[in-house]
């Protein structure tokens, strides 16, 4: 049994629109354990991209436990979150979010020396997970504006990974990606998948979702439904008419 | 057009704050300019309509009665040069009045105010009461600086000339008056006005001869005619073989012309209204920068609804009028408030003016200049606006639509991070620098400006309050603590070795003014019998007179007589003339600049009869110059010791009025200094976070906390800051001296050399620094509430 990384006790989540209270996610319980990849889905409006951000600190609950590790991170204030996040989370945006005004190179340095250590070895780092990806020296020189999209994601990816973080927080990808670099994205999420990095990605494409081991269904705010698909391997078809099994009988 | 008002207001309402900051930054700019300008061309004019209404002569010569003789009146009265005469008896008397606790002397001229007068009108001041027994009619200055009351005491303390028993006068004031030569103690006699049985009664009080003057008031065909007459009476009475500083005041001479009047009354005016219209020019011009600023932000926040606005149909020039008409409404708005506050605050200016000139100047509304300084301000504006929204009609509706302007094309990666040191934050704080080049230069031309005003009025305020002795040498006066006037006829030596041995007095030495004749222009010439003692140094060019024959001009003399270091001058005294070397040019007010300095044996030569009589005493420091006064009086005999002047308190009565003004104009300048410094960071600081608002969120989503975002764009606006605050005290420093020499030149200070103390300069350079960095940190503080998961879900 794998360890459990992430755990949600009775998690509430609600926002005011005007005057009315509107409860996006209710007294929900869930685990996640280390090195899957897991994968959450659900139609819009169902509350997974607001857990993924729950989960991953960038926003606070309502009420209810998160438990990192061992640790309590829902009562935490904004800087401890922000200190939290950079020690142990990595995230991948549908909109990539880089910063303009840097190459994608120091894009990935603005990350990874706000973690404490040696920059060499973290410029040393950077560059071979940019080679990884795909990206070459003259590609990680450049701005995010000079680049492609799926270039751009690429090099997301690198970021999230830079601090070595204890899960990447994955949303929509490949959103905004056309097919081949969707596919090319997703190519890089499940090897590092596969190196060991645990990933929670939200998706509504089922192409995604594919890739994942483990699939959470959420309706309304609570977790209807979940399939282990076990891990990915490129062209297994049993394991796609599964997924696809497993979404119908989630209404999908 | 409504459809374009809309626009205009709903972009106000939207950025409240904005537009806020630029309201009071215009309200700021309009009150100093408006009143600026009011003062400029409407004091010099009330002091023309005043002489209109008063008529006051072209030169008065006010003569004792002992050297009005017969001769002297009928030489004026035959003089060719003199159009017409009036002749008004008055008696002087130096009394000390009460003023704001402290007793104060006065040269006092008591005028019977039932004499009839064609030239050198007076007038009243505000309400005035039926005069009954011991009335006064007293200036209009001693309501405004000493608080006399209608229906108060006012008790002139003198001491008697024969009987040296201290005296007490005392009147009940009815009113208060104005005219145009004894307004101001500045300016020979302040004039106080008596109804004739009162007249009476002074007269039979004051019953010697030394007291009673006559005044004639004169209208010539050429005001440079007035030195002629001068000459000429001074010839008759022989009175070129004394000092000016008359050893019997019975013998004295007072000689003021109107354009010496109108250079005292309206030099203060002049130089106040010179320092805020310049001051204002600087704010107009951070005004417009920041105008400029907020519209090219504004298109890149607004792209996507300048285009969605285009593609419904709306015009560029539709959009570019909305955006005019929106920054003319904030500015037409704060322009409306500053020019109507300025009127409140111009009777604090005038009350200021008033108690060094004497004169109340009341300043109505001024449609025509507060419309030009409106209209100014809109126009600039309006222009501004105009270029800075231009570029809008280079915009693709569809490339705005899809917020293209917004992306900003970086093509040059400044301060790699791979390669810079490893203090995160300060790096990217330096790569913001290098990135936003227009943004910084806009910073750091505001913040030249701005700081370069401060450190003025720091200098200006450290001149007049914490170490005065530059700003007291304005007037081009040697400076000492006392002054004894000896009997000229008799040996002196014995005398000048007692007060030598004096306590607390560390030196002495003769200064004695004469007049003479220096190319034809009658010029005040000091005689000193060496000048490597002088104790205050007005040259500025050049040397005092050293070796035989050299002369020193002030610096408006020698503009006048077009000569220069080097150059020879003729002086003449009476009949004899000589050569004389021009070996330095100084400072110099007296007479309007018309001054000179040569050595003592070079005007015996001219003058043989000269002899000296005015020692300055110069005391220790922190000795008491009253009791020094007092006790010289009390030890030498009248037959040798004629006077004892107590310059400490004659230098300090003289230039309060000066330094009051100047130094409030200082703290003013430095209080609106930091307010500008204030609202411009406020604005742009601001400004930019709302810019950089995603910016900010992705670093706040990859874990960088709201402290760290705080000291990154606090360090990246206080480089550009540090680099315009330095450069603005350098400039200040440098240029203060320049600036006040001309805007003080007519006041005969060629090369000003007020103190720019490095510490005060220093100090305030690394203040503005540091209250621009805190006030950053303060403004930036607004970050925490931009949130990363906003980011996403926006």
């Amino acid at each position: 049994m794998a360890n459990i990384i992430l755990k949600t006790n009775k998690l509430n989540k609600s926002f005011m629109s005007g005057t009315q209270e509107q409860q996006v996610l209710k007294n929900l319980d869930i685990e996640f354990y280390e090195g899957d990849f897991t994968v959450i889905m659900g139609s819009s409006g169902a509350g997974k991209s607001t857990l993924l951000y729950a989960l991953s600190g960038m926003d606070r609950p309502t009420s209810g436990d998160i438990r990192f590790f061992d640790a309590e991170i829902g009562n935490l204030n904004n800087d401890k979150l922000a200190v939290f996040r950079r020690q142990n989370c990595g995230f991948v945006f549908q909109q990539m979010f880089l910063l303009d005004n840097m190459s994608i190179l120091d894009n990935i340095l603005a990350s990874g020396l706000l973690v404490r250590g040696d920059k060499k070895s973290i410029v040393a780092n950077a560059k071979e997970l940019l080679e990884k990806v795909g990206l070459t020296e003259m590609i990680w020189r450049k701005f995010p504006s000079q680049l492609s999209g799926g270039e751009n994601q690429r090099a997301a990816i690198v970021r999230a990974l830079i601090n070595k973080p204890r899960v990447v927080f994955a949303d929509e990808p490949t959103g905004a990606l056309n097919s081949a670099s969707g596919t090319a994205v997703l190519d890089v999420l499940t090897d590092i998948n596969n190196d060991g990095q645990s990933i929670i990605m939200v998706t509504h494409d089922i192409r995604s979702a594919r890739r994942g081991n483990r699939i959470i269904y959420i309706r309304d705010g609570g977790i209807v439904g979940e399939c282990d698909l076990g891990k990915y391997v490129s062209g297994d078809q049993i394991r796609h008419e599964k997924l696809k099994t497993f979404l119908t009988e989630m209404g999908w | 057009m409504n459809k374009l008002w809309m626009h205009a207001i709903a972009n106000i309402r939207k950025t409240k704050s904005a537009s806020t900051t630029l309201v009071i930054m215009f309200i700021i700019a309009a009150l100093l300019l408006n009143a600026g300008l009011l003062v400029t061309i409407n004091y010099g004019s009330f002091f023309n309509n005043l002489k209109d209404e008063l008529n006051p002569s072209n030169v008065y010569f006010a003569l004792p009665d002992k050297i009005y003789t017969n001769e002297v009146k009928s030489y004026i009265d035959k003089n060719k040069h003199v159009k017409e005469t009036q002749t008004n008896e008055g008696l002087l008397l130096n009394a000390n009045i009460l003023s704001k606790g402290e007793e104060k002397s006065f040269a006092i001229m008591f005028s019977n105010m039932d004499e009839k007068r064609e030239l050198s009108k007076w007038k009243y001041v505000g309400e005035h009461l039926p005069a009954d027994d011991m009335s006064v009619y007293i200036p209009d200055i001693f309501k405004a600086v000493s608080g006399y009351q209608l229906n108060d005491k006012i008790e002139l303390k003198y001491t008697e000339e024969e009987t040296k028993e201290e005296k007490a006068i005392t009147f009940t004031v009815k009113g208060y008056t104005e005219d145009i030569y004894f307004s101001s103690s500045d300016t020979g006699y302040i004039s106080f006005y008596l109804p004739e049985d009162t007249y009476q009664k002074v007269r039979s009080i004051l019953n010697r001869p030394e007291y009673l003057t006559h005044v004639v008031f004169a209208n010539v065909d050429n005001v440079k005619n007035i030195s002629v007459i001068e000459s000429g009476i001074r010839d008759i009475l022989k009175l070129n073989s004394s000092s000016l500083m008359a050893a019997d005041p019975s013998t004295m001479m007072v000689v003021i012309d109107l354009e010496l009047i109108k250079l005292a009354r309206c030099m203060m005016a002049t130089m106040v209204a010179a320092m805020m219209v310049m001051f204002s020019l600087i704010i107009v011009i951070v005004c417009l920068l920041v105008v400029r600023f907020r519209i090219v932000n504004s298109i890149e926040e607004d792209v996507m609804k300048i285009g969605s606005l285009k593609s419904i149909g709306y015009t560029s020039r539709q959009i570019i009028l909305s955006i005019i008409l929106q920054f003319s409404l904030i500015a037409g708005i704060g322009s409306i408030i500053g020019i109507a506050l300025s009127y409140p605050v111009l009777p604090a200016v005038s009350a200021v003016f008033e108690q060094q000139s004497g004169l109340k100047w009341e300043q109505g509304f001024d449609g025509g200049i507060s419309g030009a300084a409106f209209f100014i301000l809109l126009l600039i504006v309006i222009l501004i606006a105009f270029l800075a929204a231009h570029r809008i009609s280079k915009l693709n509706p569809i490339h705005a639509l899809r917020g293209q302007t917004t992306v900003r094309k970086y093509k040059r990666n400044h301060l790699q991070l791979e390669k810079a040191f490893s203090n995160l934050p300060l790096a990217l704080a330096l790569k913001n620098v290098l990135q936003s080049m227009k943004q910084n230069i806009m910073i750091i031309f505001i913040l030249i400006a701005v700081t370069f005003s401060g450190v003025f009025g720091v200098v200006m305020y450290y001149n007049t309050t914490v170490d005065t002795k530059a700003f007291a040498e304005v007037p081009g006066m040697e400076i000492c603590n006392a002054i004894a006037v000896l009997n000229p006829e008799k040996d002196q030596k014995e005398t000048v070795k007692t007060i030598e041995g004096m306590d607390h007095v560390w030196k002495v030495q003769y200064l004695d003014e004469v007049k003479v004749k220096i190319e034809g222009t009658e010029a005040v010439t000091y005689v000193m019998d060496s000048y490597d003692k002088k104790e205050t140094k007005l040259v500025y060019e050049g040397r005092y007179p050293k070796n035989k024959n050299e002369i020193t001009l002030a610096g408006i003399l020698a503009e006048r007589l077009e000569k220069t270091v080097g150059d020879t001058v003729t002086v003449h005294v009476g009949e004899k003339e000589e050569q004389f070397k021009v070996v330095g040019l100084s400072n110099g007010s007296q007479m309007g600049g018309l001054c000179a300095s040569i050595l003592a044996d070079d005007y015996v030569r001219l003058n043989p009869n000269f002899k000296h009589q005015s020692l300055y005493i110069y005391l220790d420091k922190g000795t008491d110059a009253e009791k020094f006064v007092t006790n010289l009086e009390s030890r030498f005999d009248k037959s040798m010791l004629l006077s004892a002047i107590n310059f400490d308190k004659g230098m300090e009565e003289g230039m309060a009025s000066y330094q009051k003004v100047v130094a409030l104009m200082g703290v003013a300048m430095l209080v609106i200094t930091l307010i500008i410094v204030t609202l411009v960071l406020y604005f742009v600081i601001s400004s930019s976070v709302i810019r950089k608002k995603r910016e900010l969120g992705i670093q706040k989503a990859i874990g960088f906390t709201t402290y760290q975002l705080m000291c990154q764009m606090s360090i990246s606006f206080t480089i550009p800051i540090i680099i315009g605050v330095v450069t603005g005290t350098l400039l200040g420093a440098f240029y203060t001296n320049p600036l006040m020499s001309v805007s003080m030149k007519s006041a005969g200070v060629m090369k000003a050399g007020f103190i720019v103390d490095q510490y005060w300069v220093i100090a305030f350079g690394a203040l503005t620094i540091v209250f621009s960095y805190l006030l950053s940190m303060l403004i930036t503080w607004r970050i925490r509430k931009i949130s990363a998961y906003a980011l996403v879900t926006e």
